[in-house]
């Protein structure tokens, strides 16, 4: 049996007095504590829409506006996390929900929108905002004149504004939701370089991952709707994070937990969803270090945490996150030495540490997992804002050496043998052959079936349509490319 | 305003829906407006549209009860407004609208404006039908135009072909269908083995008119070879999603049979065109197969026998028609500045025309889900409903929406990325194209952020419809 950790946060009774000294109802607090919720997450999203707006239309801010909005959306949910955070330290961490209300429903089944500010939704809201205010900052300077210049940064707030829905969501259809915002979000900044075909591929290549473990998502939800009748996490769980106590049958929760680490393997890059990761950094560095450095590698480590209930009850679900976690930390630690270039070597140190963050969870040690989700993100994203610059740095260290700084420490790696050192490498420059692997047994197989099956449909289209005279040549013909002139 | 003046005007509005695009075809015809054939047809449209919308306006005012006005014939009247015509016609004039907005000048000729304008009217009246013999005739009135402009189309024979042979079964099932249906209910008591026929021939009728497996091949030879006016025109309306409803989900005690093998062909057909899009080589194409997915995924949920997959399906009827509608006119706009378009390779579009990069985007994102549009709306109530009565069910239209998700982004991918030419020329969206992609999608975006006075109006529909006698 793991054992679970079971901690409880300190309880501040000298502070929660001093707090009803300042008269302050329960009421107004709830009140206040529900406008700053929202602020939260009605200030990014704002930006969103008055920088994607004009754009949509043909008359984007200027940079300078552009920057500017999106840093006060950023700050303004910042400060308002740094309020809340203030306030529920002030009552002891006790959970406040706030219910927005009901999006829609239909018979038994209900759509809400309920937000929720507790010990790990706002310190996580305090810490991903005010990094997307830092890297706004940074990409302001960094992306000056760049053509996709607001793309960016609607990008940005896109994706502020899921990850704020995301990690306050108070149900599993609003955390969905944010969810999804941030796999669009990432894709499209993968891509953002479009001219490039490697970029466009990469884009391609984390979009269907996340797509196919989306569905751990979706089902999921699904599956928590039929058990408890409600998407709400206080049907789900009962009482306050980190030691809430889960409500749902033993047996819906291991297929919901199951379903639930399928999905985080995805978002999270975790073996055999981890080839995506490296092939990411093709995105401007700004995206690359909030994205892959700190924020949406960890979301799959945060949805995880929010359920941690439920992976309480699937000694099953656990098992399976300390497997992956292990397995992706050694084969990322491995891949990682070998790569030749900075960023995909970040990646994979980035995806290491997320492996060993799912073996925490998967262990119970729930503030451990968190805490190192935090001091990793900020130490991660400063090294890959930095890796365009260290080049400047390593030539500069070699001119003031006059040559090469030579060969790095001891490692592990010293204590195998030559012969396995060797097959360690073949094996790591492979990228532990798991790309291959994929390409060989599934996806290049079913991708030929389909190609075949295709094939043979537009044979059957041709044979019924003109006794085997091509539609497709047939519309090339009749399609001649035009001048711009000819269409109007 | 009483119950009866309310059906005088609700009636009145119905008139002015399908007689607008008659009598705009008739001044087009006549050549009132020869030098600009697209003035009345917008003229026409606007009104409908207007008129669609004041329907529904007070059709919610009302009690919620069925009108209907003529004779009453296997189980459906002459006439017939209720909550699924008020809530579908504002969205087909939508559609219709756009279309006719971004089609472009050299294809909006005489001959082609009246066939779209005599098409919109027999779709309309067809919506405020629920008589079996008059749901017959207007399939051909529908078919007929489609067939026209495909076979008129330069190089568009082959695809006129493959949509003759698929229609011409279908509207003779449906005719022998209705009419053996008519002399013997299924649903009635003692009913005998001509009406079970009857009913066997309509799903068949339904399953060749909606693209199902294995009567599929039409919808993407459609695509490929008509003009994109007429392929959304024919597909994205649904007639016979209509007709299905009518006909056999209206009754569903005596066709349950007929039911079940439609939706399970349905699921079936909506994974197969998802996986189908993936491997797709032109954008036509794409559109096609994504087309067939999502129609299949409403005939699906149609079939099912919970209201809330019968509103999921309702709700993947309007927001996959305006999604498609969207991404169709799109690729219409680029196909008109830079001839067909291949998704093999990067196409590097981008740099060309960003704003309809922009658009594409945004539909397709429409099409696949995206919180805040109601095709997340639609996908929760299908999945949900479909899960709730079968997991396999279930299992397939989440299948099936991956698949079309990761076709969808592929194809944008495919089109807009990529290296373009440095001294290329860059294609501006027209404002006739931004106004009508604009108010698609706004449309799309409104109902999902706000989707509870939609999906209370199609539950009370749903309900309605499923306690039919």
């Amino acid at each position: 049996m793991i054992p679970v950790q079971t901690i409880s946060l300190p309880s501040v009774p000298l502070a929660v007095l001093a707090f009803d000294g300042l008269a302050l109802q329960a009421g107004t607090a709830h009140d206040a504590i529900s406008l700053l919720v929202m602020t939260q997450l009605v200030a990014p999203a704002l930006t969103l829409v008055v920088i994607g707006l004009p754009a949509l239309l043909g008359r984007p801010l200027a940079e300078r506006t552009t920057t500017r909005l999106v840093g006060a959306g950023f700050t303004t949910a910042f400060l308002a996390s740094l309020a809340v955070l203030f306030v529920l330290f002030m009552r002891g961490f006790a959970t406040e929900v706030v219910h927005v209300g009901t999006w829609f429903a239909v018979g038994h089944h209900q759509a809400t929108i309920e937000l929720v500010a507790d010990g790990l939704s706002v310190p996580y809201v305090c810490f991903s905002t005010g990094l997307c205010a830092l890297v706004n900052a940074f990409a302001g300077k960094y992306l000056h004149r760049e053509p996709g210049f607001t793309r960016f940064f609607v990008l940005l707030a896109l994706f502020g504004t899921g990850m704020n829905l995301m990690v306050l969501a108070g149900s599993i259809d609003v955390l969905f939701a944010g969810w999804e915002f941030l796999g669009i979000s990432s894709t499209l900044l993968i891509g953002f370089f479009h001219e490039r075909s490697n970029a466009v591929k990469a884009a391609l290549r984390a979009f269907t991952t996340y797509r196919i473990c989306d569905v751990g998502l979706l089902a999921a939800a699904v599956m928590v709707h039929r058990a408890v009748g409600s998407g709400d996490f206080e049907r789900i769980f009962a009482g306050t994070w980190p030691n809430a106590e889960c409500l749902v049958p033993s047996g819906a929760a291991t297929v919901i937990a199951i379903l639930l680490v399928f999905a985080a393997m995805g978002k999270s890059a975790q073996v055999p969803f981890s080839n995506w990761l490296p092939r990411a950094m093709e995105g401007p560095t700004p995206s690359s270090a909030i994205f892959y450095g700190a924020l949406s590698i960890h979301a799959g480590a945060y949805v995880l945490l929010r359920c941690e209930p439920l992976l309480d009850a699937s000694l099953l679900a656990r098992v399976l996150l300390v497997v992956v976690g292990l397995g992706t930390a050694l084969h990322a630690s491995a891949v990682g030495r070998v790569q030749t270039d900075l960023k995909s070597m970040l990646a994979y140190a980035s995806m290491t540490q997320a492996g060993i963050i799912f073996a925490e969870i998967g262990c119970g040690l729930r503030v451990v997992a968190l805490v190192h989700i935090v001091s990793h993100a900020i130490v991660r994203s400063l090294q890959i804002l930095r890796s365009p610059s260290a080049l400047h740095d390593r030539h500069e260290l070699e001119a003031a050496l006059g040559g090469h700084p030579g060969a790095g420490g001891w490692s592990l790696r010293m204590l195998l043998p030559v012969g396995w050192q060797q097959g360690l490498y073949r094996v790591s420059l492979e990228r532990g052959f798991e790309e291959m692997a994929a390409m060989r047994f599934v996806i290049g197989p079913v991708w030929r079936l389909l190609e075949r099956v295709a094939a043979a449909e537009q044979a059957w289209i041709d044979w019924l349509g003109a006794k085997r005279a091509s539609v497709n040549r047939s519309v090339r013909d009749s399609f001649p490319n035009r001048s711009d002139g000819d269409r109007r | 305003m009483s119950s009866e003046s309310l059906h005088g005007w609700l009636l009145c509005l119905l008139a002015a829906v399908v007689a607008a695009p008659l009598v705009a075809s008739a001044a087009v015809w006549l050549g009132i407006a020869s030098k600009s054939p697209r003035t009345p047809a917008v003229a026409a449209m606007i009104v409908k549209l207007l008129a669609s919308l004041s329907m529904t306006y007070l059709w919610n005012l009302g009690s919620g009860e069925a009108i209907e006005c003529g004779d009453r014939l296997g189980g459906g009247s002459f006439v017939c407004i209720d909550g699924i015509t008020v809530v579908l016609m504002p969205y087909v004039s939508l559609v219709q609208l756009a279309i006719v907005l971004v089609a472009p000048n050299r294809f909006l000729d005489t001959s082609a404006t009246v066939r779209i304008l005599l098409a919109a009217s027999a779709t309309f009246a067809l919506f405020s039908t629920a008589h079996p013999l008059a749901m017959g005739v207007l399939w051909i009135a529908t078919a007929l135009p489609t067939w026209i402009s495909t076979r008129n189309t330069p190089g568009g024979q082959p695809a006129a072909r493959v949509f003759a042979i698929a229609i011409l079964p279908a509207i003779v099932c449906l005719a022998v269908g209705t009419l053996l249906m008519v002399a013997d209910p299924p649903w009635a008591p003692g009913s005998g083995p001509v009406g079970a026929s009857g009913g066997r021939l309509v799903a068949v009728a339904v399953l060749i008119r909606k693209g199902i497996v294995p009567f599929h091949s039409w919808y993407p030879a459609l695509f490929s070879g008509a003009p994109l006016s007429t392929a959304l025109s024919a597909t994205m309306p649904q007639v016979a999603s209509y007709t299905a409803v009518r006909l056999l989900i209206g009754h569903a005690d005596g066709v349950a049979t007929e039911l079940v093998v439609l939706s399970q062909l349905a699921l079936v057909t909506a994974v197969y065109g998802g996986a189908l899009a993936l491997v797709q080589r032109d954008l036509r194409s794409l559109i096609g197969t994504l087309a067939m997915s999502q129609s299949a995924m409403v005939l699906a949920g149609l079939a099912g026998t919970l209201p809330m997959e019968l509103n999921g399906a309702f709700c993947v009827w309007i927001s996959s028609g305006l999604a498609l509608t969207g991404i169709g006119l799109v690729a219409w706009a680029l196909e008109s500045r830079a001839g067909p378009l291949s998704i093999q390779t990067p196409q590097g579009r981008f740099r060309d025309s960003p704003a309809l990069a922009g658009f594409f985007l945004l539909f397709g994102l429409a099409t696949i889900g995206l919180p805040g549009t109601l095709s997340f709306v639609a996908d929760d109530l299908i999945v949900s409903g479909s899960l709730d009565e079968q997991l396999h069910a279930g299992l397939l239209v989440i299948a099936a929406t991956v698949l079309s998700g990761i076709a969808v982004m592929r194809g944008w991918f495919m089109i807009f990325g990529g290296p373009a030419a440095v001294d290329g020329p860059r294609h501006m969206i027209l404002p006739r194209e931004r106004i009508a992609l604009t108010v698609v999608l706004a449309t799309l975006f409104v109902l999902g952020l706000l989707p509870a006075p939609l999906v209370r109006s199609l539950e009370r529909a749903a309900e309605q419809l499923l306690a039919t006698p």
